[in-house]
């Protein structure tokens, strides 16, 4: 699976990651993400996903095919 | 002018943008002849940020659900308030000290709808829409700044808490 990654996000984790492993869902894939870099936990706690240009919750099912956006809390205007 | 006509001259101005905000461009194709009230609202870049001498802004966003975000949010006003014309744009990329950063247009036959609708529609933009902005320092540092921390309170990235 294929992750998009934004903003500060990209500070831990580049702007894009690619997974071998399969992951199950969302929840899953935030755990994994904060394993992978411990120090970007508090800021995964507040993100929402997307994949297919919709949000998805927590217990959304991916597949090894998805492409799925991490999206922290916002900061325009 | 019939609604279905409104809702696609609202429809028409570009959500999402990395060219100069036309505010006076705007400003001129957002008057109507039942509003007698047009707000219009513009987010400029300022100099300074919390003590620090700001260079200039860079904005980046998920666009496609931005554009969704921000279509939703003006289509939520439109049901909440009797407007003439609800319109909103924002910018994407480098952007200038004193340039506009984002622009809120509301038109109502009544002030009172247009300042309410308008604010509404800047609070929940700066809140839930997936932009974000970079701040780069004259002293050449950067910082992503002044996220909504909402969810920290709330404990749910889609639960905001708006100051109206």
């Amino acid at each position: 699976m294929k992750i998009q990654l934004f903003a500060s996000l990209k500070d831990f984790f580049g702007k894009e990651l690619d997974i071998d492993q399969s992951i199950s869902s969302v929840e899953s894939l935030r755990q994994f993400l904060e394993t992978q870099n411990p120090q970007s936990a508090s800021l995964l706690k507040s993100c929402r996903f997307a994949v297919k240009d919709e949000f998805v919750a927590n217990d959304y099912l991916l597949t090894d095919h998805d492409i799925i956006s991490v999206i922290p809390p916002s900061s325009g205007g | 002018m019939t609604l279905s006509a409104l809702s696609h001259q609202a429809a028409a101005v570009e959500v999402l943008t990395d060219k100069p905000i036309d505010l006076p461009g705007l400003l001129a194709s957002s008057h109507h002849e039942q509003a007698g009230a047009v707000v219009l609202f513009s987010g400029d870049v300022r100099n300074h940020n919390i003590g620090r001498e700001v260079s200039y802004l860079e904005y980046e966003a998920h666009n496609e659900l931005a554009e969704k975000s921000i279509r939703k949010i003006l289509e939520d006003a439109k049901e909440k308030w009797p407007l003439n014309i609800a319109a909103a744009q924002h910018r994407l990329g480098k952007v200038a000290i004193l340039e506009s950063a984002v622009v809120v247009i509301t038109a109502s036959a009544h002030r009172s709808e247009a300042f309410v609708a308008n604010r509404y529609i800047i609070d929940r933009i700066k809140h839930e829409t997936p932009i974000w902005k970079c701040e780069y320092y004259t002293n050449g540092e950067y910082s992503w700044g002044n996220n909504c921390n909402c969810a920290e309170i709330t404990g749910d990235p889609d639960k905001h808490l708006y100051s109206q």
